[in-house]
């Protein structure tokens, strides 16, 4: 880059400034509708979330109404990738500009967002509004209150479920599996799956994915963390090996070596990959989160069967804990902005708009008055397999094991599972691979414990 | 050398097949972000629907335009920054005499050892008191200036015949005149290098713009993919390779441009 | 692209009479130099104090403590993290990763670079439309590769999937089977590099002078024997050059990991900068995610200093 020659020279600054050029124009085209919508003299209300796909839009809906709806403030929303990467986000940006006024926080880290205390909890606008916190579902509500207060709204709510391909199980004249199965009735249809379609259509794939561990950990009545899950004090231990953790895991190694079961890997890769390959009919069972109804049945032209979430042979089903997320408010913006946000997790709890959410999503609506709404009474009789996920956490009877873990470092416990599942699914000692994330686990958990004065 | 007339043939296979595996990604990436995602997700690579729908997705439904000027603004912002200070720098080493003059050079230099990617945690804490997060500045303000910059700049002005100094002392011309009408004009070679080194290197970004960047207003066009990929639980890779094309032909035809010189440059020294 | 503008220009190189002219030069000095060296040298120092110096301090200080939920670090440990690092199998296995994936980055770029380089520098009709496809790449940006090869291996709509399909070769689950992910890792990282190897080894390869290809020509050697008796000791400063930046850019590598493969699968793909990524800005663990920062610019260092031990040989010549 040496020898410049003018001519050359002008071509390049010439190509420069035409691609300069076609960014602004492009840009300006495109930021007008943004520009109209700022118009008026809004207090500006930044929601964090960590939505994707269908429920992304649906949000962005939600947001684009209720700014419609009033004029005193302006909701902005800003899609900040997975759960897990939003949690940091929010403790390091809390009290600099860049921080929102409202976000959206996944169900495990409620503990460790309580006790950054840079959240006012929702309880306080709960009381000055005298809202009706009994129309929100109890079960969801129990899952975000310490010691009778409201920490955040629960908000996205989902019960980890099991789907499977009726079309493609008639196809191959395969009896659907019980709407309550065990490990077996899995596996016979995944089996016969396989055999019955000549390897075409993979029988059923686990993601490599912690939240599914925790669930089957539940299912099967066992805790994670000592204390009982975190309910009855601080966690100092958990325990990753018990017996049906270890059926469990067994149960997966066996069918993935048989080729009764794939394995897509973990992350966002792996659920895209899963669900491609559910609507193009080359998987028949996956065990996802009941919020991926809405992707799993727009433009599926084959039927969708959901049962609930798998459980261990010779035993019955504890239940599962919810999942999903809830909405929480800082305390680093001022009392107007803050009440900003708590009108706008009002607007999104409505019965209209929940029920209009789980249509869209998937995800529990969380206001009783929502089962009245014509939209969601039209889905129920659409498509019924998608009472089953409402079905599935109104039969479970709540209890320590199965409401969720209270302890600080979750997303390490995920990590940590997710390493030994892919070793296990890989084809290494079950005990072994559990027992190593156990120890760095309760290293972890003394480490944070000692560094946060526990 | 020898060049017989039966291998010819089989070097232009060679030179193909390399070009094929080169171009392979580039040619790929274009070409399905012509097809209809509907027919990529059948595995399909060939289909009756060839359109530039996908761009026009693409630019109505995400911000990729944005994140280009994003890049655009930061990058340029930190060119000119680190073409001032680094210059400034350089001069002082080559031309100003002061107290431990050699011992800075070395602790400068020594910087160049120290990666980044090593210092990022601290580096977010010190931004985040300084209340840049989420900010063009954020992107800027820790690159106004390079070791390697002051470094490559010293060496190009310690080609300054000293005459040129005491002809400009004897005109009476300061520090600041001599740098300015001198020193800048005679290293215009190595300024453009610099330019176009610390341009690209703010281009490429990819760590920190990520973790210091939360709404598309600022975000940077590398981390911009990065939330289109994650946002698209649907594989839509119809308008994501879309996205990537329009991100990746800019800086191919500056640098299709920039070739010229760069061959020109190489010939002329092989020739010498 | 970046580092390309650092290659030891014969250009740069001082003369000798260099020591001579700065002697010259300290008699024209002025005594309010201190004043302009302030302000010509005051905002670079302040950047690189703030920004490098004691960034590095507070690294190494932060390594030897605990932090609490909001990254503040509260209980001192000494070297325990250091400990606990160099003691973790997963630690160990990050390492090894990285360890693996320099080298096949390094080998594999140096030689197809080489290869192109090779098979461009020789005089034949349209070369200069090779030379053009092969210097390409630079262009690229990390995210944009990442995206092109992540389709390219994406299972069951990827290409080699579907090549796989027609020669009915066994299924490679290319981004979720340990093995296969780090080929696809250094692939794309390899691909991405050539644009810059080619252009700096090709340019060194013009620089060698015809004659010596002639004269060992007429002493009968043949072109084999000329490669790496003529060719590869003409070019070794170059080559030790590109393999230095490369293996340091190896080392830093993070946005292909982070959008290819996130550190995965079983940890296969975690290097060292995704470690300290997911350590402190995923899990919060700032002051493990410290010592771990402090390893990594300890094996950055030592390799850069072998890069300026080089440098210094050249320059002093």
């Amino acid at each position: 880059m040496t020898h410049l020659k003018g001519r050359q020279r002008l071509l390049a600054l010439g190509g420069l400034f035409l691609v300069v050029l076609a960014v602004f124009v492009g840009w300006s085209v495109m930021s007008k509708p943004a520009a109209q919508a700022q118009g008026a003299k809004r207090t500006r209300i930044v929601f964090w979330h960590e939505m994707t796909g269908p429920a992304q839009q649906q949000l962005d809906t939600f947001v684009k109404d209720f700014n419609h709806s009033q004029h005193k403030y302006e909701v902005v929303p800003e899609f900040e990738g997975n759960y897990n990467e939003a949690v940091q986000k929010i403790i390091n940006t809390h009290g600099t500009d860049a921080s929102p006024a409202v976000f959206q926080s996944m169900d495990i880290s409620t503990s460790q967002i309580h006790h950054t205390g840079y959240t006012t909890p929702v309880q306080k606008f709960i009381d000055a509004d005298h809202y009706n916190v009994n129309q929100i579902a109890a079960g969801a509500r129990a899952f975000y209150a310490n010691k009778g207060t409201q920490l955040s709204m629960p908000f996205n709510t989902s019960q980890p479920v099991l789907y499977y391909n009726e079309t493609l199980l008639k196809k191959y004249h395969i009896t659907p599996p019980p709407v309550n199965p065990s490990y077996s009735d899995i596996t016979r249809v995944a089996t016969q799956l396989m055999d019955r379609s000549h390897k075409q259509v993979q029988g059923m794939t686990v993601e490599i994915y912690g939240w599914l561990f925790e669930q089957f950990m539940a299912n099967a009545g066992v805790s994670l963390a000592n204390h009982q899950d975190g309910h009855a004090g601080t966690p100092t231990a958990v325990n990753f090996t018990s017996p049906s953790t270890l059926t469990t895991m067994k149960w997966i190694q066996d069918n993935l070596k048989r080729g009764d079961f794939v394995n897509y890997g973990a992350g966002a890769n792996a659920q895209n990959n899963e669900t491609a390959s559910f609507l193009s009919g080359r998987l028949g069972m996956f065990l996802q989160s009941s919020a991926s109804i809405g992707q799993l049945t727009t433009g599926n032209h084959d039927q969708l069967g959901i049962t609930y979430y798998p459980h261990p042979d010779g035993q019955k089903s504890n239940g599962v804990a919810i999942g999903g997320a809830s909405l929480w408010i800082s305390n680093d913006k001022s009392a107007h902005v803050q009440r900003g946000a708590w009108d706008f997790i009002k607007y999104l709890m409505t019965a209209k708009s929940q029920a209009q959410w789980q249509v869209a999503t998937g995800y529990l609506a969380l206001n009783q008055g929502s089962q009245k709404e014509a939209v969601l009474q039209k889905l129920y009789q659409k498509l019924p397999a998608t009472k089953v996920p409402g079905e599935q956490l109104r039969a479970a009877t709540p209890n320590a094991t199965n409401s969720g873990i209270f302890l600080q470092g979750l997303i390490q416990e995920r990590n940590l599972t997710q390493t030994a599942m892919e070793q296990i699914y890989n084809g290494s000692d079950i005990k072994k691979s559990l027992e190593t994330a156990e120890k760095s686990m309760n290293s972890y958990i003394q480490g944070n414990n000692r560094a946060n004065g526990y | 050398m020898i060049q017989t007339k039966t291998l010819k043939p089989l070097r232009y296979l060679v030179l193909i097949l390399l070009a094929i595996v080169i171009l392979g990604p580039f040619i790929l990436g274009f070409w399905t972000s012509l097809l209809p995602t509907a027919d990529i997700a059948k595995g399909a690579l060939w289909s009756s629907h060839i359109s530039f729908a996908n761009y026009a997705e693409a630019v109505k439904q995400t911000a990729i335009l944005r994140y280009l000027l994003n890049s655009f603004v930061i990058s340029t912002l930190t060119m000119a920054a680190q073409l001032l200070f680094c210059s400034l720098g350089a001069y002082a080493f080559v031309f100003l005499s002061f107290k431990g003059r050699d011992l800075l050079f070395y602790l400068i230099l020594a910087t160049m050892m120290l990666p980044f990617e090593a210092e990022v945690i601290p580096n977010f804490a010190t931004v985040r008191r300084l209340n840049l997060l989420n900010h063009y500045g954020v992107m800027v303000i820790p690159f106004l200036t390079s070791a390697f910059g002051i470094f490559m700049l010293r060496q190009a002005f310690r080609q300054i015949p000293p005459e040129l100094k005491e002809a400009a002392d004897v005109e009476g011309l300061n520090h600041w005149q001599f740098y300015w009408r001198v020193t800048l004009p005679y290293a215009r070679i190595s300024l453009f290098t610099l330019a176009a080194y610390s341009f690209l290197e703010s281009w490429n970004q990819y760590l920190w713009p990520m973790l210091t960047t939360f709404s598309d207003k600022f975000r940077p066009v590398q981390d911009g993919l990065r939330q289109l990929q994650s946002q698209e639980t649907f594989n839509n890779w119809g308008m994501i390779q879309a996205s990537a094309v329009i991100v990746v032909v800019p800086t191919l035809i500056v640098l299709f441009v920039g070739q010229h010189y760069f061959k020109n440059g190489l010939n002329e020294g092989a020739t010498k | 692209m970046a580092e390309m503008m650092s290659t030891p220009k014969p250009q740069s190189t001082p003369k000798p009479q260099v020591a001579e002219r700065e002697k010259q030069r300290s008699f024209n000095l002025h005594v309010n130099d201190k004043y302009y060296a302030l302000a010509f040298l005051g905002p670079s120092l302040l950047v690189l104090g703030v920004f490098v110096f004691y960034p590095m301090l507070r690294t190494l200080y932060l390594s030897l403590f605990l932090t609490n939920n909001v990254g503040r670090p509260t209980v001192f440990v000494g070297l325990k993290n250091y400990v606990n690092l160099l003691t973790s199998s997963a630690y160990q296995a990050s390492l090894q990763a990285t360890a693996v994936y320099v080298i096949g980055v390094v080998v594999c770029t140096l030689v197809i670079g080489l290869l192109l380089a090779q098979m461009a520098v020789r005089k034949l009709a349209g070369i200069q439309w090779f030379r053009t496809i092969f210097s390409a790449t630079m262009g690229v940006s990390v995210s944009v590769a990442a995206i092109f090869w992540l389709f390219i291996f994406s299972p069951s709509v990827g290409l080699f999937d579907q090549i796989g399909k027609l020669l009915h070769l066994p299924l490679v689950q290319w981004l979720t089977t340990p093995g296969p992910a780090m080929v696809a890792v250094i692939i794309s990282t390899v691909w991405m590099n050539l644009g810059f190897t080619f252009l700096i080894l090709f340019g060194a390869l013009q620089m060698v002078p015809q004659p010596l290809y002639e004269a060992s020509a007429i002493e009968g050697a043949s072109p084999r024997y000329q490669f790496f008796h003529v060719t590869l000791p003409m070019i070794s400063p170059t080559l030790f050059f590109t393999s230095t930046v490369t293996l340091i850019g190896a080392f830093k590598s993070f946005g292909l990991i982070d959008l290819m493969t996130a550190g995965g699968p079983n940890n296969a793909t975690n290097l060292m900068v995704y470690q300290v990524y997911r350590d402190a800005f995923l899990n919060g663990n700032y002051g493990l995610a410290s010592a771990e920062s402090v390893i990594l610019a300890v094996i950055i260092a030592l390799f850069t200093l072998l890069q300026f031990k080089f440098l210094e040989k050249r320059v002093t010549y």
